[in-house]
């Protein structure tokens, strides 16, 4: 490594990433061989352990995104602005696990890997490709200032969605193929329910972590930006010097 | 080349925008996702559930929907429609029941008092299935060709679920049609 390299590391991240580890080896020896099979899904059950921690950290990157984007809004903060980037980046993966084990999930358990009709099925993925415009608005490039405020206000309207898709399964209680709020409405046995808290808590830590490093990385990118452009300005001054200087002797 | 450099004039400021603007946008977005919203509840038809269908077998006619209900353990049967391997029982909901025969293999957690969802459509005919007594037993079946299903979010270990079938089966059964001994 160089000796001028930028880390975005620090002892923090360090001591969170150790913790991820350690938290995912428990999660895994938790849910494949301390929760017990569920009556009706079997092992199927098991996939709760990831798939409900990734659906609560999609609509908790969603918050931050909106709230990221609405104080760019109001106050053309930079800080918030990279803070609402970072969110959505990290809430797009967590969403695209979101369907990616849902479908997973609903293979055995539902008989179909996706349908049309269920409500919070295609809202979750209306807000998956909401997120992955707003990114795509991102790196269209353009005035700094023109994209960020582009990008805040698709956030915003992501988030709208946040609320639909958790109330959509109490909404169209009747009308929906997913089953109600396991953890609020759920019956979860003793160790599932400590289980699923175990995988909250790791991919809540997890998101903690990247969240600080996609955010480092997004404000050094910044810098660079700055830096880049003061350089460019200093060696355009420098030329014209020179031209001036030699069309003065001539 | 030096003229790149020299400052250029400032762009004259565009006017500022009144304030009734946006609150204007900000109404007219509240207004599309309430409209959204109210659009997405009382127009959205997934799955009619079995009393529905029954109620308005007339207008549905003989168009392919979407069923919902829960299948009575006492009904399901498996056998033949002609040559072709078929699953009948009868489903419940809302009080009402249907005879359903379902084409093709049923799905992995098919079972009694799971609802399952259902694509086919109304025939009017008695489910064509020998050894099939269908509950509804009404001159109509629904023929399905696609079956889904609709589990809850009980996640219970066996142990808990034998006490809790123990308790069911001293009753009526739990879509509310009592079976025949």
């Amino acid at each position: 490594m160089s000796a001028g390299a930028v880390k975005t590391g620090s002892r923090t991240t360090r001591l969170l990433g150790f913790a991820v580890l350690v938290g995912v080896l428990a999660l895994i020896l938790l849910g494949f061989f301390g929760a017990p099979e569920d009556d009706e899904q079997r092992d199927a059950v098991r996939m709760i352990f990831v798939h409900v921690p990734s659906a609560f950290l999609t609509y908790t990157a969603l918050v931050i995104t909106a709230v990221g984007s609405a104080m760019w809004l109001w106050k053309r903060s930079r800080w918030w602005d990279i803070v609402a980037h970072s969110a959505a980046e990290i809430g797009v993966i967590f969403c695209g696990l979101t369907l990616f084990t849902g479908s997973i999930w609903g293979r055995p358990t539902w008989n179909t890997y996706w349908d049309w009709g269920d409500v919070r099925l295609v809202t979750t993925l209306i807000l998956f490709l909401m997120l992955v415009g707003c990114l795509a608005l991102r790196s269209a490039g353009g005035d700094e200032d023109a994209v960020a405020t582009r990008a805040a206000v698709v956030g915003l309207l992501a988030a709208v969605n946040v609320p639909i898709i958790n109330r959509s399964v109490e909404w169209w209680s009747n009308r929906t193929l997913h089953q109600k709020s396991s953890l609020t409405d759920g019956n979860l046995e003793d160790l599932t329910l400590f289980t699923l808290v175990v995988g909250i808590v790791v991919w809540a830590l997890f998101f903690v972590w990247a969240m600080i490093h996609r955010f480092r990385i997004g404000w050094l990118e910044r810098q660079l930006r700055a830096i880049d452009l003061e350089t460019a300005l200093v060696q355009r001054r420098a030329e014209a010097s020179t031209e001036s200087a030699g069309e003065t002797s001539q | 080349m030096t003229g790149e450099l020299t400052p250029r004039p400032p762009r004259p400021m565009r006017a500022r925008k009144a304030p009734w603007v946006a609150g204007v946008v900000v109404l007219a977005v509240a207004a599309a996702v309430a409209a959204l919203i109210v659009n997405l509840v009382e127009g959205s038809l997934y799955f009619y559930n079995a009393d529905e269908a029954v109620e308005e077998r007339a207008d549905i006619g003989d168009r392919r929907f979407t069923l919902q209900g829960a299948p009575i353990g006492c009904s399901i049967v498996e056998g033949f429609s002609g040559d072709e391997p078929v699953v009948a029982f009868s489903l419940s909901f809302g009080g009402a029941a249907v005879d359903v025969v379902h084409h093709g293999d049923p799905a992995e957690l098919f079972q009694a008092d799971v609802p399952v969802v259902l694509d086919g459509a109304w025939v009017e005919q008695p489910p064509p299935v020998e050894g099939f007594a269908g509950i509804a037993d009404d001159g109509w079946h629904f023929s399905s060709d696609r079956m889904r299903v609709k589990h809850d979010n009980d996640y219970i270990n066996d142990d808990e679920y034998a006490e809790r079938s123990a308790l069911s089966d001293a009753g009526a059964d739990s879509t509310g049609v009592v079976c025949e001994a």
